[in-house]
């Protein structure tokens, strides 16, 4: 049996099998049906999970990023003397940085906040307010919707101007044309150069806005901070943001920087240093162990259900052993009567898997729409289910099979 | 006239040493090109182990049986299957046809196992159809066929891939008297055609159909008559 269509011949007959013995058929596709569908729908339920927080990720601009920001280093008791002379992290603790890396560092941006009034014709509220320099704004997922942004210079010079998010602009400008008006930030009266687009993210449909604070923003330079908000002669900062997109520069990089700020710092570990990669990174790895969970419950109803084939199998097998007689004696050897009940057993397997990749399709679809999140399949899960699957019908089909290819053909044709 | 059977000192044990049950004890045998001959005998005579080795479902336990010239003790299961599949056509007294398969498939089968063509398969499968006189239930399954119908089918099955030999075991067995000498007639037509008949059966009456009887008992060859 080469090339005479062998194939598609033992195809019809598994197919014939099937459709003459539908209940039981049924039946053993049962198994791999609900396992490729747990395999698949518990995957896609944790990728649009984690799909999703990837897309906040990106509207928050990104995840290359390596943040350093100020620690107490006095815990208890009088600051020593070294502590009180040291000055905490300040803008030459960012050049200092930048220069370590030239090629790799994308953007350097630092932030100095304020807390004070701010006031406009229409409003007069106690505000945050966010000085900020170097590539502040794309780096955190801002856009200049009107207006401009701060020009170098501007920023250089610590120029009284400002930009604001929605929810500053309505605050302040009720009639929305905040665009060159005057405001008081504290004792410095500024102007209104941008207004940034509104920011909105909502992890699942009709959640809250999570990014709402994000449109509460009052940009000015930093340097507007340092010099004449905070009366602060020696340039500190509240945060300073690395951007290194090579993730493998990115360790290397910290190590370096921790050495160059301890120095700037007089050996004070008086900062700390969150790599955003490795954070998210690391609360995804909980994402895997659902995955690992879902496999798991998966590879549970394919090992049940392939035992249960098992059974069903050796039980048919004793209905067929005339069968098996006839063919042997027309001429069929053990190995076709083993590829014949291969075909049948995997047949039966692509026949359930199919179901069950609908069946998860349409599980992840309602799990995932009653959450509000937007579904996200990956091929590999589909991948994933299906080799599975396939798997375990092979090798739950193998003992069957070889049964009923050892059979002896006298035998088998006198069997009653 | 080439000889299709010849066997010497065929032998066969089931079981162990105390229980040991000889079944054939040294049977010498032999059929020519184009013979009819019935292979008589009562049940228990150890024709039917004689049937099943002479058509490589078994092997013997010693002894040499050679096939259209050709020494098949000895061969592997894969080996014998392919002998089953091209030298000998096989006719039940159950019919033995595959319930959920057609008429036609039924008889592809053989010429599938063969590894003949599709085309080739139908053509050849509808001609034998023809011969035996239901080609017009090609497409019917077996459950829809009376019981001589069937045996016409098995035997059309028996002759797709032009055996060397017909074995037929008790092919009458399970039909009425009208019906089990039409089939007879059937045989006598294929024998006139110059096929070689092997039919076992346990009937004298039937048995005087074949040109030459072979009688089994207790294991060995009791008296063979006829025309040699």
């Amino acid at each position: 049996m080469t090339s005479s269509g062998a194939f598609r011949e033992r195809l019809i007959e598994a197919w014939t099998e099937i459709r003459e013995n539908l209940g039981r058929a049924t039946l053993q596709a049962l198994g791999v049906l609900l396992g490729v569908a747990s395999v698949l729908g518990g995957f896609s339920i944790s990728d649009s999970q984690r799909q999703r927080a990837e897309q906040m990720y990106v509207k928050m601009g990104g995840l290359d990023k390596l943040n350093v920001q100020p620690r107490a280093t006095v815990q208890e008791g009088q600051p020593t003397a070294l502590q009180q002379a040291d000055l905490g992290l300040r803008d030459e603790d960012a050049e200092d940085g930048a220069v370590l890396r030239p090629q790799a560092i994308q953007g350097v941006s630092s932030q100095k906040n304020a807390r004070t009034r701010v006031v406009s014709p229409y409003a007069d509220q106690d505000r945050s307010i966010s000085g900020i320099g170097g590539d502040y704004i794309p780096a955190n997922g801002y856009e200049v919707e009107t207006g401009r942004g701060f020009s170098s210079q501007e920023m250089e010079a610590g120029s009284p101007v400002a930009i604001l998010g929605t929810e500053a602009a309505a605050a302040f400008f009720p009639k929305g044309d905040a665009l060159g008006q005057p405001l008081r930030i504290g004792d410095v009266p500024v102007t209104v150069i941008g207004t940034f687009r509104e920011r909105v993210f909502r992890f699942r449909k009709d959640q809250h806005n999570q990014f709402g604070w994000r449109n509460r923003i009052i940009a000015v330079p930093a340097s507007l901070v340092q010099r004449r908000m905070n009366g602060d002669a020696y340039r500190r900062v509240d945060r300073i943001t690395f951007r290194i997109p090579d993730l493998n520069v990115m360790a290397a990089f910290s190590k370096q920087l921790q050495n160059v700020l301890r120095a700037n710092h007089r050996m004070q570990d008086d900062f700390r240093m969150d790599d955003v990669a490795a954070r998210i990174r690391r609360q995804n790895s909980q994402g895997d162990v659902y995955d690992i969970v879902f496999l798991l419950s998966g590879v549970l109803a394919l090992v049940g259900g392939g035992i249960v084939n098992v059974n069903i199998q050796m039980a048919s097998l004793k209905e067929r052993v005339r069968e098996v007689g006839v063919k042997m004696a027309l001429g069929a050897s053990g190995r076709e009567i083993f590829k014949g009940f291969m075909t049948e057993a995997l047949l039966l397997t692509a026949l359930g898997s199919l179901a069950g990749l609908v069946l998860g399709v349409g599980f992840s679809w309602i799990i995932t729409h009653s959450l509000g999140i937007p579904l996200a399949m990956t091929p590999a899960s589909f991948i994933w289910a299906y080799a599975l699957a396939a798997a375990f019908g092979f090798l739950f089909a193998l003992y069957p099979a070889w049964k009923a290819s050892r059979l002896s053909p006298m035998e088998a044709l006198r069997y009653e | 006239m080439s000889t299709i059977i010849r066997t010497q000192g065929i032998t066969k044990i089931y079981g162990a040493n105390g229980a040991a049950v000889h079944a054939l004890r040294g049977i010498d045998f032999a059929v020519e090109k184009g013979e009819f001959v019935a292979l008589i005998g009562p049940s228990g005579s150890g024709k039917s182990t004689l049937m099943a080795i002479l058509g490589c479902l078994d092997s013997p336990s010693a002894g040499s049986y050679e096939l259209d010239g050709h020494p098949v003790h000895g061969l592997s299961g894969g080996e014998l299957a392919r002998i089953r599949n091209g030298k000998i056509g096989f006719v039940f007294q159950s019919y033995n046809l595959l319930p959920k398969a057609s008429i036609l498939r039924n008889v592809e089968l053989p010429m599938l196992y063969a590894g003949l063509g599709r085309r080739d398969r139908r053509d050849r499968a509808l001609a034998l159809l023809e011969k035996v006189g239901i080609a017009d239930k090609a497409d019917k399954l077996p459950a829809a066929l009376s019981g001589g119908q069937k045996q016409r089918v098995a035997v059309a099955r028996a002759l797709a891939n032009e055996p060397a030999l017909l074995l037929a075991d008790e092919p009458t067995g399970a039909l009425d008297s009208r019906t089990g000498a039409e089939v007879l007639d059937l045989f006598r037509e294929l024998h006139g055609q110059g096929h070689t008949l092997l039919l076992v059966t346990h009937d004298p009456s039937i048995a005087a159909q074949a040109e030459r009887r072979v009688e089994i008992r207790d294991g060995l060859i009791a008296s063979a008559e006829g025309a040699a």
